[in-house]
């Protein structure tokens, strides 16, 4: 969609804001805010490129650089940590060869660490883009992976 | 054997949560009928005889603050009432289980809320994480407004209220009422200072009631059994129902709402399953990273938010999070400081750049720099220092777990 | 204000409610530590350093952020606030890299000053984890420095860019731990929007942005600013004979301690090595070094030959009154011609000659000061933040408080984004877009019928001119659409005070005058002249070209606006000087170039003036030049207009001279010398008396620039009362009549100053733009201003840093019209236009409207006055420099 066409979406308040960013940034093909996402966000909502800026890198999920078409995000808060989070992370890194914040080379996986997910009970848990997977004790990353082209 | 009582998950399993007919059926939105048909006065009276106590985890009085906000300014244009579905405190998933399984209960709650303090306008402040929620009052806002629940003239009265659901991006900091509305206002979570408080200068400088989605889900029944029915529920200082959600090392991890004044032993042996491989109970997190540490001396507390106090610990937003013997205690106060230090915003000086000082301490006493009880005592001193000096709640939170480590296990930290 | 109570650590204090406890704190002189507080700023309290306790509350709380209550109890220090501000400042100095020696703010520093105060635990500091200096210095910006290893975060310079300049250029980045000061991006400050004004550099508490080239000086002197008109107070440090630091003065009523780029960074041209140090006489077309007794006696010789009609002077707009006065003295009374005139014919000559007839003053209504009480300011013709940078931080600060801001101007400037509306009319139309307007007021009956009736005439000549401004009529010559001139009138008629500000795009036009009167107009049908706040406010460009008209440097006044038509004023004047006077009005700048031309005038006597650069149609003036017979430039670099001079006198800069420039809202401020003049460099006011002298004339004899005052005092009424003495804090606002006058701080409050007392209303019909664009030459051409060059750049670009910032002109041109032309971005095109051709790269931007393309003149590569039309405003004589047809050629890279 061209970003004119996303931000009729939306009044343009600042109420919107993290709206608008998150509508840019799905509609974004490498699941980013480019720069040119913000400064066309910034002039909808009147504000300064600075200020966009600021905003786009205090929230964690948003990204500023281009990611892949899946997004893995671990949790790692306690309940989860407390269930072995870190040995999740250390398999996925190895099954997809990539380490914490980086991206498949083939576009298709981006890792990234989370707080806590509110999927407690199913610890250790992570999201892929909007599926939460839980009791990651003992899978095949790798059976859950291919679901994802 | 105690028994479940549900108030806010009552149409949990029992309705289609898609279907607004599913919960009108159910008695939906005749507490908001019946509330539109009173003197706002007359609801935040009930609201104030119920003695609801905000489920957010400080536990002010929902009523008190209703009544704030209504009085703020009686010639605003505007005022706001927002949802505050930001939930994100660890060890914590009771609103998305209501928002998932009951968005219109939460909707409703919202709307009489809203009545009661004359706000035109509602926003859902909400995870961005939690997109079935996040799909799910979406779903329910626009099922609302087809039948004119939301919009204008509601049930032939003179109110008119829109909702509208905003986003949040990933900061556990804009679950704090304040920073919420920095959020909210297009702007980097950063913290206001009180005074003034939302009540006054809240969104848009303009009086604002934040409640939380299980505070807001808890006025339908009040409004519709009235207030004596629902402080029949619970303790004299904590009434009503409360939804706990237990994790960790217990056989039956999960949610359960119970009357308060429900003991930690209930709730983990009666509710929970008991301990994971017949393990011993060690300790447990009460109220989540934000919380306190307790040991088996607690067991047999009522909780409440004041009796749990009197044993130095918190009730919070309901999390219990449970070790078993064997567990390290280290471990996870090392993970609850990460918490901690990725969700400063580092506006204040002393959460900024003191979060990372805690987690020095730890590495030096995993690398044996310093012994435990001096490690112990350093936190101690910098949490304190802390949560005298820190701008918001979240600097002012290691203050919690540290000094309940201390108070607790003192020798085993 | 309400008055409360308080007791600070046991002292009884009187406060005004509604102020922090710091601030009270401080006002009584008891010091609490702090470091993210500026007196300027909204206080964030993100320190935690001024940690105060009240007794009934709860703990600490912070100063910056609790105001005062009646009878509040504070105490400043305790064991517990103590404890606490040391546990933060061993926080922040375990994050700050321990480099104070090294360091540029090395005892300024205000961390060192509180750490000095509150004191920190060895022990327990050097337990802590110290943060490595890992991010690279920000070098890019030529006039400071940016250290993230040292900064503190507390957001002072953030809160400075956003709440002071408005120019939004940093905020916070990233979060937690790893917050940093940003620009968007995180890139270097020149990829910024950074306007380099300094203010952030100023207020760093730290030495985290700390200025490049400045010492620390011997001592400061207090002057006043050189480059624009609206006289920025400035102290100046000096060490060793060179200037070597600039602040703003704090209690300056005009800038209020801010500066822009120019103004706080843009002064090492005095220190320049092509400043000239030796007269210069040129022999057989070479110039060759002479000595003053050499040079004054050919420049005497030369004149004698050439008084009365064959003799012009062009004074400076830049040089103090005290010279100004003696120069036109000099021509008056030496010379015997009242041909004496200055750059202001260039710039406000329409303003002075039509404010005069409708108001009977050709200044500023109002002070500075007023705009930000303003309700409404109505921008027209005023490229505001760049032309006028101080001013603009006082519009910008009224829109904080509230105020409505109207820009109507051809481009998107800069200011539109603090516009509630924006009128972009074609250039050119200024009169149909106000005539429209008022039209709007009329029909909608938002006129101030009891001004209209009460203190102006000729109302009715001035209604009936109104009817051929229907709104359709308006939108289609404007292309303004017709709901926005309708949204502006109201807001302007009925959100008061309003008060309206133009410059040059309302002068430079052949109709100049007209868009003046219509300016007229539109604020006496709404009654928002002469009051408070309220007024007509024409912007001067120069330094002290408010001054060097006031002194006569005109040929058809004397100092202080007397006509020298008046036979009573001429006997005043001849009996004060002692010599026959010429009763015959002189020639104006353009008319003087025309006399030369036609062989009449032989002789030029040129102050501190470049108008081979500055005059439209330069092309015209060089050829001109050429067929003087005697042509003496006095100035303090050798000009692109210096080439054609006989005689090359050197004269001081600002900063070697004591005097007055007399500011935009006529504030008459004190210039002080700063350093020694450069070799043999003399006052302007000296060279001239010196000719006078060498020719024989009486009334000369100045020992100082304070004596010359004394003789303007005498002479020029609205500078009766203006004495050295008085001015040496704050400046004097004429008209100021005698020593005891306070000066006017707005014009026409009860009456008008014309003649009778009223003011005029003046029919209006729109005349078009002398040269419209046509199939040949398609192309608007309209010019601007840029905020790091000033005028030809004889100054600006002698400062490094000024040049790096704007090394070159750029034709700005929209993006159709690039298309149209198949031009890229920074392509090298010629621009041609009927007098003449320039090649300049373009700037591809939407700043610029369909069909309008803009250059500044700042640049001698490309002399754009080579393209402008001489077109002629009939009554003030003014060029048409905002509007000419041109054409855009793709340039031929072959030929160089």
């Amino acid at each position: 969609m061209e970003r004119s066409e996303v931000l009729k979406q939306f009044k343009p308040d600042h109420e919107n804001m993290l709206n608008i960013l998150h509508a840019l940034q799905n509609n974004n093909s490498q699941n980013y805010l480019s720069e040119e996402d913000l400064k066309i966000a910034a002039s909808y909502l009147n504000t300064t490129y600075s200020h966009i800026y600021g905003v786009a890198t205090y929230y964690t999920m948003f990204s500023l650089k281009p990611r892949g078409k899946y997004i893995i995000r671990v949790c790692n808060s306690p309940v989860c940590n407390m269930e072995n989070s870190t040995k999740v992370i250390e398999e996925i890194k190895k099954n997809l060869s990539i380490e914490v914040g980086e991206t498949t080379d083939d576009m298709r996986f981006t890792l990234e660490l989370s707080e806590c997910l509110g999927k407690c009970e199913e610890a250790p848990g992570m999201m892929i883009n909007e599926d939460v997977v839980g009791n990651l004790d003992n899978v095949d990353f790798k059976s859950i992976f291919d679901n994802y082209n | 054997m105690i028994q479940e009582k549900r108030i806010t998950l009552k149409n949990l399993g029992k309705i289609n949560p898609e279907s607004i007919d599913d919960y009108i059926n159910e008695g939906g939105y005749k507490a908001f009928e019946k509330a539109v048909g009173l003197h706002h006065i007359e609801i935040i009276d009930e609201m104030v005889k119920s003695s609801l106590r905000g489920r957010g985890g400080a536990g002010f009085s929902a009523g008190l603050k209703e009544k704030f906000t209504s009085e703020a300014c009686l010639r605003c244009e505007q005022k706001y009432l927002i949802c505050n579905a930001d939930e994100g405190e660890p060890g914590t998933f009771k609103d998305r289980i209501i928002m998932e399984n009951d968005p219109h209960l939460m909707l409703e709650g919202m709307l009489i809320a809203a009545y009661a303090i004359g706000a035109s306008k509602a926003y859902v402040y909400i995870r961005g994480e939690y997109y079935k929620s996040i799909d799910r009052i979406n779903k329910a806002i626009s099922a609302a407004k087809e039948k004119g629940i939301i919009g204008k003239n509601v049930f032939g009265s003179a109110f008119s209220v829109d909702v509208e659901i905003k986003l949040g991006a990933g900061s556990y900091l804009c679950g704090e009422e304040l920073t919420l509305l920095e959020s909210l206002e297009g702007k980097r979570g950063y913290p206001r200072i009180k005074p003034p408080f939302p009540a006054e200068k809240g969104l848009n400088g303009k009086p604002t009631l934040i409640n939380n989605v299980e505070t807001l889900a808890t006025i339908p029944a009040i409004i519709y059994n009235g207030p004596e029915w629902y402080t029949s529920l619970g303790t004299e200082d904590s009434p009503g129902t409360k939804i706990f959600t237990i994790s960790g090392d217990i056989n039956n991890p999960g949610y359960f709402e119970v009357e308060m004044g429900v003991t930690l032993r209930q709730l983990i042996y009666e509710l929970g399953g008991g301990i994971k491989d017949g393990k011993k109970f060690y300790a447990a997190i009460l109220g989540g990273a934000a919380g306190t540490f307790v040991n088996e001396s607690v067991l047999d507390t009522p909780m409440g938010f004041d009796t749990l106090k009197e044993k130095g610990a918190v009730l919070g937003s309901g999390a219990i999070m449970v070790m078993s013997e064997g567990r390290s205690l280290f471990d996870i106060t090392n993970s609850i400081l990460e918490f901690f230090k990725h969700e400063s915003c580092g506006k204040c000086v002393p959460c900024r750049i003191g979060m990372p000082q805690l987690l020095h301490i730890m590495e030096n006493l995993k690398n044996n720099k310093i012994g435990r009880v001096e490690a112990l005592d350093l936190l101690l001193y910098e949490s304190e220092f802390m949560a005298k000096s820190s701008l918001c709640p979240l600097g002012q939170s290691p203050i919690l777990p540290i000094k309940s480590l201390k108070q607790y296990f003192e020798n085993e930290f | 204000m309400e008055k409360v109570n308080v007791i600070i650590d046991g002292l009884n204090l009187i406060a005004k409610s509604g102020k922090t406890i710091l601030d009270v704190a401080t006002e009584n002189g008891i010091y609490i530590p702090n470091l993210c507080h500026h007196p300027d700023l909204i206080p964030t309290g993100n320190c935690r350093m001024c940690m105060v306790e009240v007794e009934g509350r709860r703990g600490q709380i912070i100063a910056c952020k609790t105001p005062v209550e009646d009878n509040m109890i504070i105490r400043t220090e305790s064991q517990d606030i103590s404890l606490i501000r040391q546990t933060t400042l061993e926080l922040i100095h375990s994050n700050h890299i321990q480099d104070c020696t090294n360091c540029h703010n090395n005892n300024q520093c205000k961390l060192q000053e509180v750490t000095a105060y509150v004191g920190v635990n060895e022990k327990r500091l050097n337990s802590l984890r110290r943060t490595k200096p890992l991010i690279e210095k920000d070098e890019s910006n030529p006039f400071f420095t940016l250290d993230h290893n040292k900064c503190i975060t507390c957001g002072i310079c953030i809160r400075t860019c956003n709440e002071v300049q408005g120019t939004n250029a940093l905020d916070y980045g990233y979060r937690g731990f790893e917050t940093v000061v940003s620009t968007f991006g995180n890139r270097s400050i020149k990829e910024s929007v950074c306007e380099s004004c300094g203010e952030c550099v100023v207020r760093c508490p730290v030495g985290a942005l700390y200025p490049k080239d400045e010492k620390l000086p011997t001592r400061e002197v207090k002057s006043v600013c050189v480059y624009c008109g609206v006289g920025c107070n400035i102290y100046f440090g000096i060490r060793d004979n060179k200037l070597v630091s600039a602040r703003g003065d704090r209690d300056s009523i005009v800038n209020k301690g801010r500066l822009c780029v120019k103004g706080r960074f843009g002064f090492n041209f005095v220190n320049h090595p092509e400043r000239l140090t030796k007269p210069l006489i040129k022999k057989n077309g070479e110039f060759t070094e002479a000595d003053w007794e050499e040079a004054l006696d050919l420049v005497a010789k030369k004149f004698a030959s050439s008084k009365g009609d064959k003799f012009a002077t062009l004074s400076s707009a830049k040089v103090p009154n005290e010279d100004n006065y003696v120069i036109q003295k000099f021509t008056r009374a030496v010379m015997g011609t009242n041909t004496v005139d200055h750059c202001a014919r260039l710039c406000h000559a329409p303003t002075v000659a039509g404010l005069v007839q409708s108001f009977g003053s050709g200044a500023m209504t109002n002070s500075i000061d007023e705009f930000t009480n303003a309700a409404t300011i109505f921008s027209i013709g005023s490229n505001t933040t760049a032309a006028h940078p101080i001013i603009g931080l006082h519009i910008k600060e009224a829109k904080r408080r509230g105020a409505k801001i109207i820009v109507a101007n051809p481009k998107e400037i800069d200011l539109c984004r603090f516009a509630d509306i924006h009128l972009q009319q074609l250039p050119g139309t200024d009169v149909v877009l106000l005539m429209g307007m008022m039209k709007v007021i009329v029909d909608e009956k938002l006129e101030d019928s009891g001004f209209i009736k009460n203190r102006c005439e000729d109302y009715d000549d001035f209604i009936e001119s109104l009817n051929k401004f229907d709104l359709d009529t308006c939108e289609k010559i404007t292309r303004v659409p017709k709901e926005k001139i309708v949204e502006a009138a109201r807001l302007y008629a009925t959100n008061k005070p309003s008060s309206l500000i133009f410059a040059m795009g309302i002068t430079q036009h052949s109709h100049g005058t007209d868009n003046v009167l219509a300016i007229s107009n539109l604020a006496q049908l709404t009654g928002s002249v002469g009051k408070e706040s309220s007024g007509v406010n024409p912007l001067r460009g120069q330094n002290n070209v408010q001054g060097a008209c006031d002194m006569g440097a005109l040929p058809n006044v004397y100092p202080g606006y007397q006509k020298v038509t008046v036979p009573e004023i001429q006997e005043k004047f001849e009996k004060y000087w002692d010599v026959e006077l010429n009763a015959d009005i002189g020639l104006t700048h353009t008319e003087i170039f025309d006399q030369i031309e036609k062989g009449q005038i032989k002789s030029l006597y040129q102050v501190g003036e470049n108008p081979v650069l500055s005059e439209a149609d330069a092309n015209h003036v060089k050829k001109v030049l050429d067929k003087l017979d005697f042509f003496v430039v006095q100035d303090i670099f050798f000009t692109e207009t210096a080439k054609y001079a006989d005689v090359i006198l050197p004269a001081t800069s600002f900063a070697e001279k004591e005097g007055t420039f007399t500011n935009t809202e006529r504030r008459v401020q004190r210039v002080r010398k700063l350093v020694d003049p450069p070799g043999e460099a003399r006052d302007d006011w000296q060279i001239t008396c010196g000719i006078a002298k060498k020719l024989g004339a009486t009334g000369f004899e100045f020992n100082s620039a304070e004596e010359i005052m004394d003789e303007i005092n005498e002479v020029a009424p609205i500078y009766g009362g203006i004495k050295y003495n008085r001015i040496e804090e704050l400046g004097l606002q004429w008209p100021c009549l005698d020593k005891n006058h306070p000066g006017t701080k707005f014009l026409h409050k009860d009456k008008f100053s014309r003649p009778g007392g009223k003011g005029r209303f003046f029919p209006i019909s729109y005349k078009a733009s002398a040269e419209l664009p046509d199939k040949e030459y398609p192309l608007i051409l309209t010019t601007d201003r840029s905020l790091y060059h000033f005028h030809t750049s004889t100054m600006s670009r002698r400062v490094k840093g000024l040049e790096l910032l704007n090394e070159e002109e750029l034709l700005l041109i929209n993006p159709r019209d690039a298309d149209k032309l198949n031009l890229k971005n920074e392509e090298l095109v010629t621009v041609k236009s009927r007098r003449g051709a320039v090649r300049v790269k373009t700037n591809i931007t939407e700043i610029c409207p369909k069909g309008v393309v803009s250059l500044t003149f700042h640049f001698h590569e490309t002399p754009t006055n080579e393209l402008t039309i001489c077109a002629i405003d009939p009554v003030s004589k003014i060029p048409e420099t905002k509007v000419c047809a041109i054409k855009i050629e793709k340039t031929d890279h072959n030929i160089k």
